[in-house]
């Protein structure tokens, strides 16, 4: 692909044959969920028909918009919370060899804790409240993010800090201009990876500690045997994800980084 | 105090002679290795008029890249004076100013190629719009106009050379010094490098100092080459090259210097 000398990242040619496949995949799961429906009864599988019917109902009564609004700000919330404090730390940890070394075996031991055993202590410590949801977001998110820049720290190009000397630039600016841009491809899958397992265990943690939000909703659901509203909660997760994923952190990934040539190879 | 001293050694000495773009004086430079010690420089003078092309060329261990490195700063000396244009190179001076151009390219791969020149113009205040007028022109000069906004993955090696030449070229130096600065172009575009360079000093008139362990590249761009011996590093013998450019390795002259450098390395 660089064979035409300049390449311009970032097209995409719209593939028609692609469109119809993914269409084919949605009917044939669309089809086989329904008819697997037909012999089971609506409280263990319901039909598309029943979770399209819940879903209208959520929308209509604007429960869905309360309700994934609530949680989407408690999960941003406990990610920046955790952003602002890993990149630093992560930062720190790799500028200081020696706290770095200290420090080494607590990032393993907080990423082998599980969410429940965090939103267990968040419900001890927190109550029933924002801040429980906003706990568990932030101790699965921010080892992720730590560990990320840490490694991000380590793969500076030393060669680029001596040009940096060269033209006498002072520290400040070496870290704006150097250690910055190297580090943010690491910050940056950290944070997706973060986002993606902070909404995750945000649900978690509203099942078990909180009156609102989408994980308090499926659990309601669930007590209260309305599986087609948990298929309509669990859909809309869904949709929510993959619309982030592919409305927002792609096409951000593909513009800060067009100029790593295998970011342009998918 | 420290500073009037530091001024009169730099100073020419004889009134007849024109101050030197650089001056080495007594130069040493020993490098710990385990708990031994490496001579790497021992008694460096050397003396570059202004606007000359200088090679420094020797096996390596013969402390030539050290001796840039000394020139350029990124390196202290243990004992000796560095003069820039008749001042000690510890006043980093703006009348007078030194340009590097490493083995390698180094161009940051997040910057297009006109970014990765004005790199070298953000170390003080200059405006952003000044710096980008600036780096344009350079890479007009170095004639790759037509790819400012390339990055560098797009780019081949001879213009990525060129880019980095740019780099090194826009703060307009007085002095250039290079590093082994195309050893790793194939010698098709070495060759055209060669001929940028030498075209871009008959427009600039920069002194050049570079660093090199290819005989034909020192007798083909060279006023003069300073050939260094190893263990201690020292400078063995400066040979003059009174061809005229531009040369060809394949002048009976040319042939004879590198003859002459070979046997000396």
């Amino acid at each position: 692909m660089d064979s035409d000398g300049l390449v311009q990242p970032g097209l995409h040619k719209l593939r028609l044959d692609l469109i119809a496949e993914r269409l084919v995949l949605v009917i044939a799961v669309l089809a086989i969920w329904w008819l697997s429906s037909l012999s089971m009864p609506h409280y263990i599988l319901p039909g598309p028909g029943r979770v399209w019917d819940a879903l209208r109902l959520i929308v209509a009564n604007g429960d869905l918009w309360n309700n994934l609004g609530i949680t989407l700000w408690r999960v941003a919330v406990g990610f920046v919370l955790a952003a602002l404090t890993g990149l630093p730390l992560g930062i720190f940890l790799g500028a200081n060899k020696r706290a770095g070394e200290f420090f080494e075996p607590v990032l393993p031991v907080l990423n082998t804790v599980s969410s429940a055993i965090w939103a267990i202590f968040a419900i001890i410590w927190f109550g029933i409240s924002n801040a429980t949801t906003i706990f568990v977001v932030f101790m699965t998110a921010m080892p992720l993010i730590i560990t990320n820049v840490w490694q991000g720290t380590r793969s500076v190009n030393a060669d680029f800090i001596e040009l940096a000397q060269v033209l006498r630039m002072p520290q400040w600016k070496v870290m704006i201009k150097i250690y910055l841009p190297t580090i943010l491809p690491y910050f940056f899958s950290g944070a997706r990876l973060a986002f993606g397992f902070g909404w995750r265990v945000s649900l978690v943690a509203e099942t078990i500690g909180s009156s609102s939000g989408v994980g308090y909703r499926l659990r309601q659901a669930a007590d209260l045997i309305r599986t087609d509203q948990v298929f309509a909660w669990t859909l809309t997760l869904v949709i929510m994800m993959a619309t982030i994923e592919m409305g927002m952190m792609k096409p951000l990934e593909n513009y800060l980084f067009r100029w790593k040539k295998d970011a342009q190879t998918e | 105090m420290m500073n009037s001293t530091v001024l009169t050694q730099c100073s020419p000495g004889e009134a007849d002679q024109a101050v030197p773009a650089i001056r080495l004086l007594d130069i040493d430079k020993t490098f710990a290795n385990g708990n031994q010690t490496i001579e790497v420089l021992k008694n460096v003078n050397l003396r570059v008029a202004p606007e000359t092309i200088v090679a420094l060329i020797g096996t390596s261990g013969s402390g030539k890249s050290t001796l840039l490195n000394i020139v350029s700063g990124i390196v202290k000396p243990d004992r000796g004076q560095v003069c820039i244009c008749g001042a000690a190179s510890e006043a980093f001076n703006d009348w007078c100013s030194v340009g590097y151009m490493f083995q390698d390219d180094r161009l940051l791969p997040w910057r297009t190629a006109i970014r990765n020149v004005e790199f070298a113009l953000e170390t003080g205040s200059m405006p952003k719009s000044e710096r980008t007028r600036r780096a344009g022109e350079t890479l007009q000069l170095v004639e790759l106009d037509g790819f400012k906004d390339a990055f560098p993955y797009q780019l081949s090696g001879g213009m990525r050379s060129r880019v980095a030449l740019a780099r090194s070229l826009v703060t307009e130096p007085r002095i250039l010094l290079m590093d082994e600065p195309f050893s790793r172009l194939d010698a098709q575009t070495r060759a055209l490098m060669h001929e940028e360079l030498l075209r871009i000093h008959r427009l600039k008139r920069m002194t050049v100092v570079f660093v090199t362990h290819d005989v034909a590249e020192a007798a083909l761009l060279a006023d003069e080459v300073a050939v260094m011996s190893p263990r201690p590093g020292t400078i063995k013998e400066i040979v003059k090259i009174m061809q005229p450019r531009p040369r060809d390795v394949t002048q009976p002259e040319v042939t004879e210097y590198m003859q002459r450098l070979r046997a000396l390395i």
